[in-house]
């Protein structure tokens, strides 16, 4: 690396006392919430195999618990990543910060009650009219309070955004120029704008948009569940719910790759500068990523026929203009710079192979004719842990060491990255075990599983087995690193 | 034209709200369902706004450490204006005398007034989380009226009925287009406004 090569942990980086607890909190919570929520799939899996004796009742309750809890995850880790870079560019307080995880917390409480306690198991898409069609397996009640408690978790993540919001808009005038709008169609672009501020600035906006949609279907649920009489259109109500559920998991991916931008030119060498086709890459990406939902309503035959169009079409092109530009610049990035082969350098080139290649099986079931037969089978876990398991989780967890290893002060050690490696090999035996299985049209969501689908569900167990003990290994070094007292590594972390 | 002043804005409040109770008026726009919620009350309400400039500066000061943010009175103006949003209270508005006349006192004095007073002492964090409540409030209410298959008001037609639940629909889009237009492309003077 030359001398004037990005400091590795930065002063504008330093955390003040509260803003470490605080993200102390949030990188714990995540971790934990993951953890649990791998076993939870694990037991899943191995149910299905039949080496875990799991009656039906109960695996859709964990089946549900998995999928909101893993959401909830995902987006609370990103948020950390995001809340962490993007305060070097703007001026972000520390109460909105905290409010989200509490709120995020009492959330998580009211929908892990409302499964395990009061056996709501209809799914983390909540798709009217299911949860207040129980067959007598839970109350209206229990429904109620899972879905009160995505209330609480979209209220959060509102108070974060527009703390941002105002932030972006105090510095730059406005979100268009903080996306870089005004360099689209000419003028010589700055260079210096930051990356993190693009991505921010679109995650700000689109997922607004969507904690809209999902104010709006959650009460109306919560009236249809107390006031029967009052019957939605459920056509209108599944649209709403995918359009909040589509745009929230996909910022999980905008929020995490901050960290890529970030992190690799501090172990290239090279900073990661804007230029105009990152630009545009964001703000085609800002558009598609609100108008792309209706690939998940593709067997919907009452849907409107163009936005079934629309839906596959965009599908091939949603989340392109990003990736593209964020692998390519990586590829660029990397290439003859004498990469430091570090954790999150490690962790961050992962994620670019795991979003790759997990976005090439989700832009095939995209296509309505491919749709057709595959999408209630596994293909669609397959391709959505793909991206998630080895795109998403590497990029907050490479933030996670990131900020570990600055205060321990601590390089990576064997154990790490053999840690690593069985992590890839077990996130690929599992995807590929999903994948694999719905070729073979094995069906998605089916607590009980023919003999001939159990080699898969076997597979797939092994590959959670070793990705939970790796996670588990990444969960102790990393909360090791945090617990180091503060001043013990680079002064990044010292306490102001 | 923007009136300055006490008396300005008293005059201009009451203007407004004598003009609302002539009753060519009252009756033209408590005839329709959409008339009354689109118009008659959201003009009530700015009867209250025009009236807040002639509050004298001491009694806003007064009440200011009970309106931190704004927040009390803008919770006082949100209970009051979500009561005028049940189908029964309109009908109740349009058949009986005194009902009328509280619609008549509480949406100038209840809502537009102290949401008046709120306003500017409200940080962005609260205007957003209180502007997309009110566009959600707009979907759900649309929503609502469209889905009911009866008509929620005896004193009006299920068409009337509909047609309000549209145009909340479309209203509710409209603002929200408007809103995310100003974010994207406007201009915003946020360096003095409070944060919370």
């Amino acid at each position: 690396m030359s001398a004037a090569s990005p400091v590795m942990h930065p002063e504008s980086e330093s955390l003040g006392r509260g803003e470490r607890i605080a993200v102390n909190f949030y990188v714990v919570s995540g971790l934990v919430v993951f953890v649990l929520m791998m076993l939870l799939g694990l037991v899943m899996r191995m149910a299905q195999g039949t080496w875990l004796d799991v009656g039906p009742v109960l695996f859709y309750q964990i089946m549900t618990a998995h999928g909101a809890g893993m959401v909830g995850a995902a987006s609370i880790a990103a948020s950390a990543v995001m809340w962490f870079f993007l305060r070097k560019y703007v001026r972000l307080r520390l109460a909105p910060f905290v409010a989200n995880l509490v709120l995020f917390v009492l959330g998580a409480v009211a929908i892990l009650a409302a499964t395990f306690i009061g056996q709501y198991a209809g799914a983390w898409t909540f798709l009217y009219p299911l949860p207040v069609h129980s067959m007598g397996l839970w109350s209206t009640d229990a429904a109620a309070l899972f879905m009160l408690g995505y209330l609480l978790i979209g209220v959060g993540f509102l108070l974060f955004y527009l703390d941002a919001m105002l932030a972006v808009v105090r510095r730059y005038g406005n979100l268009g120029r903080a996306l870089g709008l005004q360099w689209l169609f000419g003028g010589e672009v700055d260079r210096a704008h930051p990356p993190a501020v693009v991505a921010a600035t679109m995650v700000i906006i689109t997922n607004s948009l969507g904690i809209l949609a999902g104010a709006v279907v959650l009460v109306m649920c919560l009236i249809n569940a107390y006031f029967p009489s009052v019957a939605l259109n459920a056509l209108l109500a599944k649209n709403l719910i995918y359009f909040f559920g589509h745009v929230f998991i996909n910022e999980t991916i905008y929020m995490s790759v901050i960290a890529v931008y970030e992190l690799l030119p501090r172990f290239t060498g090279r900073p990661w500068s804007v230029s105009r086709p990152f630009l545009w890459g964001w703000a085609a990406s800002t558009v598609m990523v609100l108008i792309v939902y209706p690939h998940h309503l593709l067997m919907d035959y009452v849907m409107p026929h163009w936005m079934l169009v629309m839906g596959q079409v965009i599908s091939y092109a949603s989340g392109l203009p990003v990736f593209v530009v964020t692998a390519y610049g990586a590829l660029t990035n990397i290439h003859r710079s004498g990469i430091r082969w570090d954790m999150p350098a490690r962790l961050v080139i992962l994620s670019m192979f795991g979003w790759a290649a997990g976005i090439v099986p989700a832009i095939l079931d995209g296509m309505i004719s491919v749709n057709k037969v595959m999408h209630n089978t596994q293909w669609v876990p397959g391709h959505f842990h793909f991206y998630l398991l080895l795109g998403v989780l590497p990029m907050i967890l490479a933030f996670m060491y990131h900020l570990s290893g600055s205060r321990s002060g601590a390089r990576e050690s064997a154990g790490d990255r053999v840690a690593f490696f069985v992590y890839l090999a077990g996130g690929l035996g599992f995807v590929l075990a999903f994948l694999a299985a719905g070729h073979a049209s094995v069906p998605r969501r089916f607590a009980v599983h023919l003999p001939e689908w159990m080699p898969y569900d076997r597979a797939g167990s092994v590959g959670a087995m070793l990705l939970i003990v790796t996670m588990l290994v990444f969960t102790a070094r990393i909360v090791a690193g945090l617990l180091k007292a503060p001043g013990d590594g680079a002064a990044a972390h010292a306490v102001r | 034209m923007i009136i300055r002043g006490q008396w300005h804005g008293a005059l201009a409040g009451a203007g407004l709200l004598a003009v609302l109770l002539a009753p060519p008026v009252r009756h033209a726009l408590e005839a329709s369902m959409t008339a009354q919620m689109l118009v008659q009350i959201p003009l009530l309400a700015v009867a209250g706004v025009l009236l807040s400039r002639s509050l004298p500066g001491r009694l806003i000061a007064a009440i200011e450490p009970w309106n931190r943010h704004g927040l009390s009175t803008l919770v006082l103006a949100m209970f009051a204006s979500a009561f005028w949003m049940l189908p029964r209270a309109l009908d109740a508005a349009a058949t009986e005398t005194l009902v009328a006349a509280a619609k008549y006192a509480s949406l100038p004095l209840l809502v537009g007034l102290p949401l008046a007073i709120a306003w500017p002492r409200m940080g962005f964090i609260v205007k957003g989380v209180f502007l997309l409540e009110c566009l959600a409030t707009l979907f759900r209410l649309g929503w609502l009226y469209l889905a009911s298959p009866e008509r929620l008001c005896n004193s009006y037609l299920l068409d009337d009925q509909q047609l309000l639940g549209r145009c909340l629909l479309v209203l509710g889009t409209a603002l929200t287009l408007a809103i995310a237009g100003r974010l994207l492309w406007g201009r915003f003077d946020v360096t003095s406004a409070p944060c919370n």
